[in-house]
């Protein structure tokens, strides 16, 4: 199948430093796929250059078959594709359903309809009224996971979204991911927590100094020594 | 409370209206600087108290807004209402020719830009004599019209009022404050920021732009240092963060407190009243940087609309 996503040997330098440095990926639609390597290895750097938070300096970037690679943010979003962050980015003085419905462009009734639906969906209905920035951190890493969900979009890039987060949040959190591959949608995530990685990508990309060292499925990953050098040493 | 406060608010409007056939000229022009005040501040709060971008030479579209409406007049004999308005619009413009680039810079960036702005376009309209009469200033034609200028600076400061209620309850204000309270995530999640930025911008620069213009006409004489000073800035933003900035009411409060406790003040003590107007500043920032109207906000959970 035509690859939903596609990176092509693309570079992103701060000052001397090559945080990304010719990493090519392909990504097939309807499929769940993880992102992972040592701190430092380039993760957050290529879910921002593809996101067009930063620019790359070399490669290209296709999404759907198209290069996005130099637009802005919000264009890419307007194209399909949703992300979190890795530390916490809702507007804390909008409340959580006026965060959900900035993002939309449909009507205001629609929009609300669908606000409170994903609400209810991880049960936070109930403090939809109340300002985002008083939700407990899982609540709020709730809110920043619907919010990406307001306009459908084909592809969703999730940065940690187990970091901080308890095992019954976790483990619905999860099940929505498994939902939404179900549905058709693509899934990239960033992840440290083993575990998860494991139990959820179909396929893992492993960074490492911003090259990528190996690519392939969870139990493969797990047995490739060059991986697991990367992470703990020779 | 929610049938009370409209009743209250036409009441306040009759009362307003109908103040002229009792009032003294004195009193006519008091009221009318108030009316000014309250449009300033509440335009300064339109792009600083939702986006978060400190606009700190607002009085720039004043300024601007002053002398391209004296200009209409004088050169070109337009009548003052509509000269007026084509200072709203020449201001406006203004904002777009400086929007475009500085709405890219961040944070205290944008402010000193804004600010820098402000002392050139002092020095331009000092240096084109011709149309402006340089430093000796622009003398308009005799005119007593205190009382309609009073009515048109009321409209005019109801209708930025307005504009605000009717933003802050849209999506367009909620995402304008998406500006302020994450622009990364605001930008990520498909909102175009520079376009919402230039929007708020263009909006904010034409009230001061009529404002500026309305005042020029009631002085009948205006010169570069008498529309483009800096403490008229400061004292728009004083009067916004007083009341409560990014709230609906909080500029309009601040601006009448303030603005009677000026009137009362300088009255009596020349020098004393910049000393407390300064004191009023550091106090506002350090003991409720949200002002009157965002420390209630918070405090009783209110809604957005006060």
């Amino acid at each position: 199948m035509a690859p939903i996503l596609e990176i092509r040997s693309v570079v992103k330098r701060f000052g001397g430093v090559a945080a990304v440095n010719g990493v090519s990926l392909a990504l097939e639609p309807g499929r769940i796929y993880g992102l992972i390597g040592p701190n430092g290895s380039g993760k957050t750097t290529l879910f921002n250059c593809i996101t067009g938070v930063d620019q790359a300096d070399e490669g290209e970037i296709l999404f759907k078959g198209r290069r996005i690679d130099g637009l802005k943010p919000h264009q890419i979003f307007h194209f399909g594709m949703g992300r979190t962050f890795q530390v916490i980015r809702v507007f804390p003085e909008l409340t959580a359903v006026e965060n959900l419905l900035v993002v939309t462009t449909t009507g205001y009734a629609e929009a609300q309809r669908r606000a409170q639906e994903l609400l209810a969906l991880v049960k936070l209905d109930r403090l939809a009224g109340e300002f985002a920035g008083n939700l407990s951190y899982g609540q709020q890493k709730l809110v920043e996971f619907i919010r990406v969900l307001m306009t459908d979009p084909e592809m969703i890039l999730l940065d940690e979204p187990a970091a901080g987060v308890n095992r019954t949040l976790l483990n619905e959190l999860l099940d929505a991911v498994r939902r939404l591959r179900d549905q058709g949608k693509t899934v990239l995530l960033v992840e440290h927590d083993m575990k998860v990685v494991m139990g959820l990508c179909e396929t893992v990309f492993v960074l490492d100094h911003g090259e990528k060292l190996a690519e392939g499925a969870p139990g493969v990953i797990q047995a490739d020594e060059r991986v697991i050098e990367a992470y703990f040493g020779r | 409370m929610k049938r009370r406060f409209p009743v209250a608010l036409a009441v306040l409007a009759a009362g307003l209206a109908l103040y002229p056939l009792q009032a003294t000229g004195y009193g006519i022009r008091v009221m009318l600087q108030l009316f000014m005040w309250i449009a300033l501040a509440q335009s300064w709060n339109l792009i600083s108290g939702l986006t978060g971008y400190v606009s700190f030479g607002h009085v720039v579209f004043f300024g601007t807004g002053a002398y391209a409406s004296s200009i209409l007049i004088v050169t070109l004999g337009w009548a003052w209402p509509l000269a007026c308005l084509g200072g709203g619009v020449v201001a406006a413009g203004l904002a777009f020719v400086i929007g475009w680039p500085c709405l890219r810079l961040k944070g205290p960036y944008f402010a000193i830009a804004t600010l820098g702005l402000n002392e050139v376009l002092r020095v331009v309209v000092s240096y084109y004599e011709g149309l402006t009469g340089g430093g000796n200033g622009l003398s308009l034609p005799t005119l007593y019209a205190s009382v309609e200028i009073y009515y048109a600076m009321g409209l005019v400061a109801a209708a930025v009022t307005a504009v605000t209620y009717v933003i802050v309850t849209s999506r367009f204000g909620l995402r304008l404050m998406t500006i302020r309270e994450d622009e990364v995530a605001a930008e990520a999640m498909g909102i175009d920021t520079l376009r919402y930025k230039l929007y708020a911008f263009l909006l904010s620069a034409a009230a001061p732009g009529i404002v500026g213009g309305l005042s020029a006409r009631d002085q009948g004489y205006i010169e570069p240092l008498s529309v483009f000073p800096l403490i008229m800035t400061i004292t728009m933003i004083v009067m916004a963060l007083f009341g409560g900035k990014g709230t609906i009411w909080g500029p309009v409060l601040g601006a009448a407190v303030l603005f009677a406790f000026q009137e009362v003040v300088w009255a009596r003590f020349i020098y004393l009243h910049q000393l407390l107007f300064g004191a009023i500043i550091v106090g506002v920032v350090l003991l409720m940087p949200r002002g009157i109207l965002g420390v209630l906000q918070q405090k009783y959970n209110l809604p957005r609309t006060i």
